[in-house]
């Protein structure tokens, strides 16, 4: 796509030798960056890099220690959240800043009204204008512009069409630059193309767009720039073709990654049936739902958002139960009516939302190791055995390479890919039977997705039955004996993952026919 | 092996965009009741009212409402600027204290230094008052990040160990002139069949004016739109651009202003300023909010809603000795009915 050069040659943002640390530690060290109008970027580099930092004094979340930004030739040695907006520089959040409790045309259409009156509160608003201001907004990104839809509430809404609101309100002022920090984790697919048509749209306006993501493919259907940053410097910069994956995915980690199986061709392992659901259902959600899983064996699970995945996964953990069907575990029937039936049954779950779901992310990393084993651990006078749960949580980092210095850090302190090994090791503190993992690598980078896969095969091994639901494609095919396919809540299909390919499979999860 | 991605990608139209787009969640009962709350106490009142209409038919005539109306309007004033407080997420104790304080001490102020004052300056200084200590509250709960629930736990001892050591303890048996006058001024009044006069008062219009401002406030201004943000999130509030040291300032100096009002409004329609009233009646006040089908989490509530949950409270607390009830009872049907509509709107929401 060509840059459409408006009247002016000066770049539309450029940020200039940005310095920052915190609490000594460097962030960014020296970056400098221009963007052009109508432009793709995409912003690579592991969890740490310091891609949030420089996300965050663009938006005007932090001041940077040294340097500048120039926007349109103006020199600024800091933004405010309000000037920054007033810029024309808007963030789609990877929480996506939704308020849950407020209306859709809300949500889109009063922070720009904000910004435009520098923030004052003491004033009415045109609530007509307000409505077209939304309904432009929402049209652009393909949602319904009605007022039925702007005024549903944001809790009413599913993850995916939240996505669009929130791009929209990034869109409904006159936006010149918009960051989007990893908003294709929660999506399927078949919403990511959609966004993929959104984002084609926003660069023929003109508009300049930063796109932070950990999928390559992604990336390369999308097209424009990349910008590499590792250790808070700039590694690369450049059209993002001139760079094969293995390239990139070197100069984000400073290694080399192979993209090959990490499951050993035919290892489908021990004939000895481990876990066996039969016609399980919930209602409204899934449906017969029939599968073994074998001692030692990775069943990978995908479909679309709706297609059940999620709830199967669910109910085999005891979260939501299944009101239909059978469990039978090591050959007993088992009830799975809470998380702590599963647990006892030695069944482990590593939910997708890990930080709402999974951990006490201001507690110390030993005591999230141990939480699921604490009952064990208690000496003959009920109390908790420090020393024991010290040594449990200090094998586990070390087992599962955790880098971090001390368990006594709270879990918040690590980065996704280590907080999703502090997850896992929890579970195995109970010599689990089968794990369950759902969405293990969202939001972790390159280098720690490698060694979560080389754990999930390492346990395998060990004889646990591992059920993988994921809706990364590669990570499937990468890891997995077999896939079930989900659609409307039944298993639709089931494939060996050594006799596929991604294009195949693909093109199996978005076709209709069940 | 992203070439289908790609390609798929390309040839993606707008119209396929809306496809992902409104898989809004509708229909059902909890759903409708979830988005208005206000209808289950709606339900409740009417099956209040005709239980007790049916026992006691003398309950349907107008004196029953006047009555209502009359005890009703220093609770809807104190429940409408709770309304505020837990639409910005927050909560507020405190809020008898400073009606507490201010009526007390202007009441007393008038009688020593100028009986003759006029009603509206004694409502206008209740009205300052009430502020004053109200912005006490926000900066507090701004400046120490602290609970609001924490801190106004800290204002309403404050404020009350305040007029109890230094303003006095004494009971007003007769209170200023202007007071007393506005307090028996009639809106409406008729003579009922058994020879009572049953008279609406003025002070009523307060209930009225308060509400329709609030109402205003709420929905067609920046700032209401401020506060719910702020009770839907404080961080993404904060990061949206809204001035939250604003907010709570607004926030707290308006429930204190309508508590102020209210104080004043207590003392001239019962002629009597007693130190020790108010103060206790938090809980009562917060009840009816709740039961108007706001969230104590915050970032929800309505102004109809709040004033059918005051309407359903004095209800109770009225009209049950009508039908023979002890009046010890009032608690614990008032109870029954939180706990009810508690798990009501909880079940709607697992839905």
């Amino acid at each position: 796509m060509p840059k459409t050069d408006m009247t002016t040659t000066t770049p539309l943002l450029e940020v200039v030798d940005i310095h920052k640390r915190f609490t000594g530690v460097y962030a960014l060290r020296g970056v400098s960056l221009a963007f052009e109008r109508g432009q793709i970027y995409h912003l690579l580099g592991e969890n740490g890099c310091g891609k949030s930092t420089l996300i965050k004094i663009i938006s005007g979340a932090q001041p940077p220690d040294e340097g500048e930004l120039v926007i349109e030739g103006v020199r600024h040695s800091k933004l405010s959240p309000l000037e920054s907006l007033s810029a024309g520089i808007e963030t789609v959040y990877q929480d996506l800043s939704l308020l849950p409790n407020m209306s859709v045309a809300e949500n889109v259409a009063l922070t720009s009204e904000l910004a435009e009156h520098a923030g004052r509160l003491a004033r009415t608003f045109d609530r007509r204008a307000l409505a077209q201001t939304a309904a432009r907004a929402l049209e652009a990104v393909g949602l319904p512009g009605d007022a039925n839809f702007q005024k549903t509430l944001i809790e009413q809404l599913p993850l995916a069409t939240r996505q669009l609101v929130a791009i929209a309100r990034a869109i409904a002022s006159e936006a010149k630059f918009v960051i989007m920090d990893e908003p294709t984790t929660s999506l399927t697919q078949k919403e990511v193309d959609n966004l993929i048509a959104v984002l084609a749209r926003l660069r023929a306006d003109g508009v300049a767009v930063l796109f932070v993501s950990h999928k390559l493919d992604e990336c390369y259907a999308i097209g424009g720039e990349v910008i590499v940053l590792r250790d808070g410097q700039k590694m690369a910069q450049g059209p993002i073709e001139n760079y094969t994956k293995a390239q990139i995915s070197e100069l984000m980690t400073g290694k080399h990654l192979s993209t090959e199986r990490y499951r050993a061709q035919g290892e489908a392992g021990a004939t000895q049936v481990v876990l066996d659901v039969q016609g399980l259902g919930r209602k409204g959600q899934f449906a017969d739902v029939s599968f073994k899983l074998h001692k030692g064996e990775i069943l990978g699970v995908t479909g679309l958002l709706d297609s059940g995945r999620n709830e199967l996964a669910r109910a085999l953990a005891g979260v939501a139960p299944a009101d239909m069907g059978t469990v039978t575990l090591d050959g007993m029937r088992v009830r799975l009516h809470s998380p702590a039936d599963a647990k006892a049954q030695r069944i482990g779950y590593v939910p997708e939302d890990r930080l709402n779901e999974g951990l006490f992310l201001d507690k110390p990393i030993r005591d999230n190791v141990v939480t699921a084993m604490i009952a064990s651990l208690r000496d003959r006078f009920g109390q908790i055995d420090r020393k024991r749960a010290q040594e449990l949580a200090e094998r586990t980092v070390k087992d599962l390479q955790i880098a971090t210095p001390d368990v006594d850090k709270p879990v918040q302190s690590l980065s996704g890919g280590n907080q999703q090994r502090v997850l896992i090791g929890r579970w195995l503190a109970i010599d689990p039977r089968v794990l369950i993992l759902h969405g293990p690598t969202v939001g972790v980078d390159v280098g720690s997705k490698d060694i979560i896969y080389r754990i999930m095969q390492r346990l395998s091994k060990e004889g646990i039955g591992i059920i993988l639901i994921s809706d990364d494609l590669p990570e499937l095919l990468q890891n997995s004996d077999r896939i079930l396919m989900m659609k409307k809540g039944r298993v639709a299909n089931e494939y060996r993952a050594d006799r596929l390919n991604e294009a195949d499979l693909y093109h199996a999860l978005l076709s209709e026919a069940a | 092996m992203s070439e289908s991605i790609r390609r798929t990608g390309s040839e993606t139209m707008p119209q396929h965009v809306a496809e992902v787009a409104p898989r809004v969640r509708k229909g059902n009962l909890y759903a409708q009741l979830m988005r208005n709350p206000e209808w289950f106490t709606v339900g409740l009142i009417v099956v209040t009212c005709l239980v007790v209409g049916s026992l006691n038919p003398r309950f349907f005539q107008f004196a029953t409402l006047f009555d209502m109306l009359h005890s009703a309007t220093t609770v809807s004033l104190f429940a409408l600027g709770t309304l505020v407080v837990l639409a910005s997420g927050g909560i507020d104790v405190s809020f008898t204290a400073i009606a507490a304080l201010t009526m007390y001490s202007i009441t007393k102020a008038v009688f020593a230094w100028w009986p003759e004052c006029p009603f509206a300056l004694i409502l206008l200084a209740g009205a300052i008052g009430g502020v004053v200590l109200g912005v006490i509250n926000g900066m507090l709960v701004h400046r120490l990040k602290a609970p609001s629930l924490i801190v106004t736990i800290g204002t309403q001892y404050l404020y009350r160990g305040l007029l109890l050591t230094f303003v006095g303890t004494q009971f007003f048996m007769n209170i200023p002139h202007s007071m007393d006058t506005f307090g028996r001024l009639p809106l409406f009044f008729y003579h009922t069949p058994d020879g009572l006069r049953a008279v609406l008062p003025v002070s009523v219009l307060a209930l009225v004016i308060a509400a329709v401002v609030t109402w205003w406030l709420l929905n067609r201004t920046m700032m209401g739109r401020g506060v719910y943000a702020m009770g839907g999130s404080l961080a993404i509030a904060e990061r949206l651009g809204y001035n939250l040291r604003a907010i709570h300032l607004f926030v707290f100096g308006y429930t204190g202003l309508l508590a102020g009002v209210a104080g004043i409004l207590h003392v001239s329609t019962n002629r009597l300023a007693n130190p020790f009233d108010l103060v206790g009646t938090e809980l009562d006040v917060i009840a009816a909010v709740i039961l108007g089908g706001a969230r104590i989490t915050g970032g929800t509530g309505t102004v109809v809603g709040t004033l059918l949950g005051v309407v359903l409270v004095t209800l109770i607390n009225s009209v049950l000795i009508l039908v023979g009830v002890p009046s010890t009872w009032q608690k614990v049907i008032i109870g029954a009915f939180i706990l009810v509509a508690g798990t009501l709107f909880a079940l709607g929401r697992r839905q």
